[in-house]
């Protein structure tokens, strides 16, 4: 018989057990879990994925082409009159088949590219989840991926929010959570998502150069000249769009990302940290051919000056004082609190014992903040092993479930695992909100979603590739005691493995993990 | 400067029919008499409906209904600035994204509610959705929702519906509350089902969401999953299609208009439920603005129209109330959008809405008018709109407003004059 503990090594801290993942627990569920914060052998194929760089290039150049596209599209009229383009078509269905042919070859390969490298990443994600042997680890590495939620509901960050996990949260799992902030905040897929890309500081160069250029335009217009001949037919001139602040990643990064809600920052915080990372972003268009590095710090559009953020006075130091800032957030009590917490709440119980999250933000203040401090004060604490404690199963906990119980056959192509998560609500990083998907029973345990869950069941049974009939694979994954009582019967008395299997996936001692 | 703030605003709600007419006095006899069925029907409660809309991620007031006549709305908002809005007033216009709410407008069944704000002043969306969902002065301040508790103070038969995958907390609250959303394109094995069913009797915690899932019925709405999360990229290089007569409909996406025209069927008819839910994001506009609210407002507008479809003559019955968490800052933001603010506007729509004016006081936009200085103040707090509904619309005891459904908010009076 398996004592709780295993159970709980595999289910509450893992990714549901692998058959025989459970005997090799064994005597030990904490050492077990302790010896899985070494470096994890990294996927395979990994390594063949388009980088974050080499993603924003495609996209340039999609846009890029696009714009030129729409340029075309407005010059018809003086292009027939200048009768300088004899292949200009003059009819507007004669346009539009021109519009078709004039997507470039190289454009809709870039546009498939994407879109294959994308679902490829997916795929190999899932693969990885469902068949690795260190899965403690790779529930942290999910765990940071939805703290630092990315949602590619953003179309500008679509493509990134994968990669992020790949380049920024992977290699910093099990290291200093200042590192894996200042890999995050400087990734694409999040200065995208939060608009820190188009953030300038309002003393910058840059915003100095649009206000003079914004005031000679009003002088002009005062005085009855055009500044553009071209605008002079149309509209009076717009006004010049003066570019300013913007706010979005540097609340997120004081509300969700370290200090919490409550962590006793102001609205002033808030700004002075916008302005002390005003300048992050990525390379503009015409830097994307030559640049290096996917993050770029554009000192024309930084804020220049001393900060203060809570108190403490930052001097001006260009990349250095954002960074600065970043490094002291981590470390204050308030975001030891907010992380214990957090992780507290995914693994243990919706509604953690406070004096667990209390030791957690100990031990990772003490270490200065070393993540594996604060995971091992997790997983060695007595309160984290409640028997009492359980945890309903999110959509995509219950999916990675199926497949390392069933050694699920993916297929080729994992746009059928997409849209299965789409529909059970939990569609691959695509949260609402920049909060992340939530994280308590209450949100995921409704009849809608149970019935959704039974149909998943259905079609995950049909993709068993393990042996094991359904009692069996029930003993393997949810412990002897689970088929002792009703399921094992339920489980004995299905009409084959497949109807077996699915009532497995479908039962409620499926969807928790205790 | 106050617009069309109604006369009977400070009269305090009375459920018996004798002082509501006394009250509706001022009006004069012949307007009574012509409210009297609808006080009827609020004096019972009977057959109403309510349809609440949450647009997450703060929604700007300011874009939905320009203050077309301020001059200090110009220097604010400059590029940013909606000039071609479709007339209401001779102050406010409408986003000219929204044709259909504008002949709501002009057939007095919709009403816009001028700077109202949830009790709560610092400026993250979720705290504050929390504070506008969970029905109390604060984030946190209950552990389920103002919306589900109203379901459990209605009569027995009374249900719920949220349009979600998962339970949102406004709806939270009463076990006659169910959600719905499109289901998976599998047929579900009914048979299954029910060799389930002595299993999840027996979690306590599990129990009454199975009983849900096997009365759900989902005959209707397949095609919706197309997997948005599958065709990452697809969409990538081609700019924003912003044309109304597409909005919502993104490759197989399940958007605004479909979950409205979903809690419509839902809420139809004697059987159909008496309060719904439909959430929507979207709405936090840093940048990019006047692109991406057209295209929101579209399908705001196309939302709109689909619920007035698929209520059919419940429609007369009716209140949808559009609320949001917070408003957004007075200025434009240096990326042609606007940052985190305070008060926003609502919308009340409905056959049942005595709209066709403008309610709520309109706090300026000059620079002492600001909430510190950047944000349109709220004058209204949003639970005093909700309880008004509650209250006159949906026939909820006064009792059960006051204490359960908005605890401690006994300084918060109801708004009248709604419906």
């Amino acid at each position: 018989m398996s004592s709780p503990s295993q159970l709980s090594a595999v289910n509450r801290f893992g990714l549901g057990a692998r058959p025989g993942e459970l005997a090799e627990v064994a005597a030990d569920p904490r050492g077990w879990l302790i010896a899985q914060l070494r470096p994890a052998h990294v996927p395979e194929g990994f390594a063949g994925l388009p980088s974050s760089l080499e993603l924003l290039r495609i996209r340039g150049e999609l846009l890029r082409g696009a714009l030129e596209q729409t340029a075309a599209q407005t010059r018809p009229a003086a292009a027939r009159q200048a009768g300088q383009d004899d292949r200009m078509p003059v009819d507007a269905a004669q346009r539009r088949a021109a519009r078709t042919r004039a997507m470039p070859e190289d454009r809709r390969a870039g546009a498939r590219t994407l879109v294959r490298e994308g679902v490829r990443e997916i795929g190999l994600r899932y693969a990885h989840a469902a068949t690795t042997a260190q899965p403690f680890q790779e529930r942290l590495v999910r765990f940071w991926s939805n703290h630092f939620a990315v949602s590619a509901d953003k179309n500008a960050a679509r493509s990134q929010a994968a990669p992020m996990e790949r380049e920024a949260i992977r290699p910093h799992v099990l290291g200093n959570f200042a590192d894996l902030l200042l890999a995050v905040e400087t990734h694409p897929a999040m200065l995208l998502y939060l608009d820190n890309v188009a953030s300038v500081g309002e003393g910058s160069r840059l915003a100095d150069v649009a206000e003079r250029r914004a005031a000679r335009r009003a002088r002009m217009a005062a005085a009855g000249i055009d500044a553009d001949d071209e605008m002079a037919q149309t509209a009076p001139p717009r006004p010049v769009r003066v570019p300013g602040l913007n706010e979005n990643l540097a609340r997120e990064i004081l509300e969700l990302h370290t200090l919490g809600v409550d962590g006793g920052y102001r609205q002033d915080d808030v700004r002075e940290l916008a302005r002390a990372i005003s300048g992050w972003g990525t390379p503009g268009p015409r830097q994307l051919a030559n640049a290096e590095h996917a993050f770029v710090f554009r000192a024309v559009a930084h804020e220049p000056g001393a900060r203060t953020v809570l108190g403490r006075r930052y001097a001006e130091d260009g990349l250095e004082q954002g960074r600065a800032i970043l490094r002291d957030l981590a470390l204050h009590p308030a975001t030891a609190r907010h992380l214990s917490l957090k992780l507290a709440r995914h693994f243990v119980a919706d509604a953690p014992p406070p004096a667990l999250v209390e030791r957690m933000a100990t031990a990772y203040l003490r270490s200065g903040g070393a993540l594996p401090a604060l995971y091992r004060a997790m997983v060695t604490d007595d309160a984290a092993w409640s028997p009492q404690a359980r945890k309903f199963r999110t959509p995509d906990d219950f999916v990675v479930a199926a497949m390392r119980a069933g050694d699920l056959a993916l297929g080729d192509d994992a746009r059928g695992l997409l849209r299965l998560l789409d529909g059970l609500g939990q569609p691959v990083f695509t949260p609402r909100s920049p909060a992340g998907f939530p994280d308590t029973t209450a949100d995921w345990a409704t009849g809608d979603a149970l019935r959704k869950r039974v149909q998943a069941a259905s079609a995950l049974a049909a993709r068993m590739r393990s042996p094991l009939l359904p009692a069996e694979l029930a003993r393997q994954t949810l412990g002897s005691d689970a088929v002792g009582g009703d399921l094992g019967a339920l489980l004995r008395r299905a009409g084959s493995p497949q109807e077996g299997h699915a009532l497995l996936f479908a039962s409620p001692a499926f969807q928790w993990r205790v | 400067m106050s617009v069309d703030i109604d006369a009977t605003r400070a009269t305090r709600f009375d459920p018996s029919r004798r002082r509501l007419l006394a009250a509706f006095g001022a009006l004069g006899a012949s307007a009574a008499l012509s409210l009297w069925p609808r006080l009827n029907l609020a004096a019972t409660g009977a057959d109403t409906r309510l349809l609440v809309v949450l647009l997450r991620g703060a929604m700007d007031g300011l874009h939905l209904l320009p203050p077309q006549g301020d001059a200090d709305y110009a220097r604010l908002r400059g590029a940013l600035a909606v000039g071609d809005a479709l007339r209401l007033d001779g102050h406010f216009g409408l986003h000219p994204a929204l044709p259909f709410a504008h002949q709501l407008y002009a057939r007095k069944q919709l009403l816009p509610v001028l700077a109202v704000a949830p009790p709560y002043r610092q400026r993250s969306h979720f705290d504050a959705q929390d504070c506008l969902e969970n029905g109390s002065d604060r984030p946190g301040g209950a552990r389920d929702g103002w919306l589900g508790r109203c379901v459990g103070a209605l009569g027995d038969d009374a249900a719920g519906v949220a349009v979600a995958q998962v339970m949102p907390l406004a709806m939270r609250g009463s076990e006659r509350v169910a959600t719905w959303s499109p289901p998976l394109p599998r047929p579900l094995d009914d048979a299954l089902m029910l060799r389930l069913q002595t299993l999840y009797a027996a979690d306590p915690q599990l129990a009454a969401a199975f009983d849900d899932a096997l009365q759900v019925e989902d005959a209707e709405m397949a095609g919706g999953m197309a997997g948005s999360g599958a065709d990452a990229g697809t969409n990538t290089g081609t700019p924003t299609v912003t044309a109304t007569a597409t909005a919502g409909r993104r490759l197989g996406g399940f958007r605004l208009p479909d979950a409205l025209a979903a809690a419509a069927r839902r809420m139809r008819g004697a059987e159909g439920a008496r309060v719904g839910f439909v959430e929507d994001t979207g709405w936090d506009t840093h940048r990019g603005q006047t692109q991406a609210l057209q295209r929101k407002f579209g399908e705001l507008d196309a939302g709109l129209r689909a619920v007035e479809q698929g209520l059919g003559t419940d429609w007369a019955r009716t209140v949808v109330v559009l609320a949001t968490e917070f408003g957004r800052t007075a200025a434009v933001n240096g990326s042609g959008g606007t940052d985190h603010g305070v008060g926003s506007h609502a919308l009340l729509a409905g056959g049942a809405v005595r709209g066709g004016r403008i309610a709520g006081d309109w706090p300026g936009l000059g620079v002492r008018d600001l909430h510190d200085g950047r944000d349109l103040r709220a004058t209204t707090d949003l639970r005093a709109l909700f309880k008004g509904v509650l209250l006159t619309h949906l026939g909820v005891p006064e009792a059960a407003v006051e204490s359960r459904i908005f605890p401690d908010s006994s300084a918060v009076r109801a708004m009248t004059g709604l419906v």
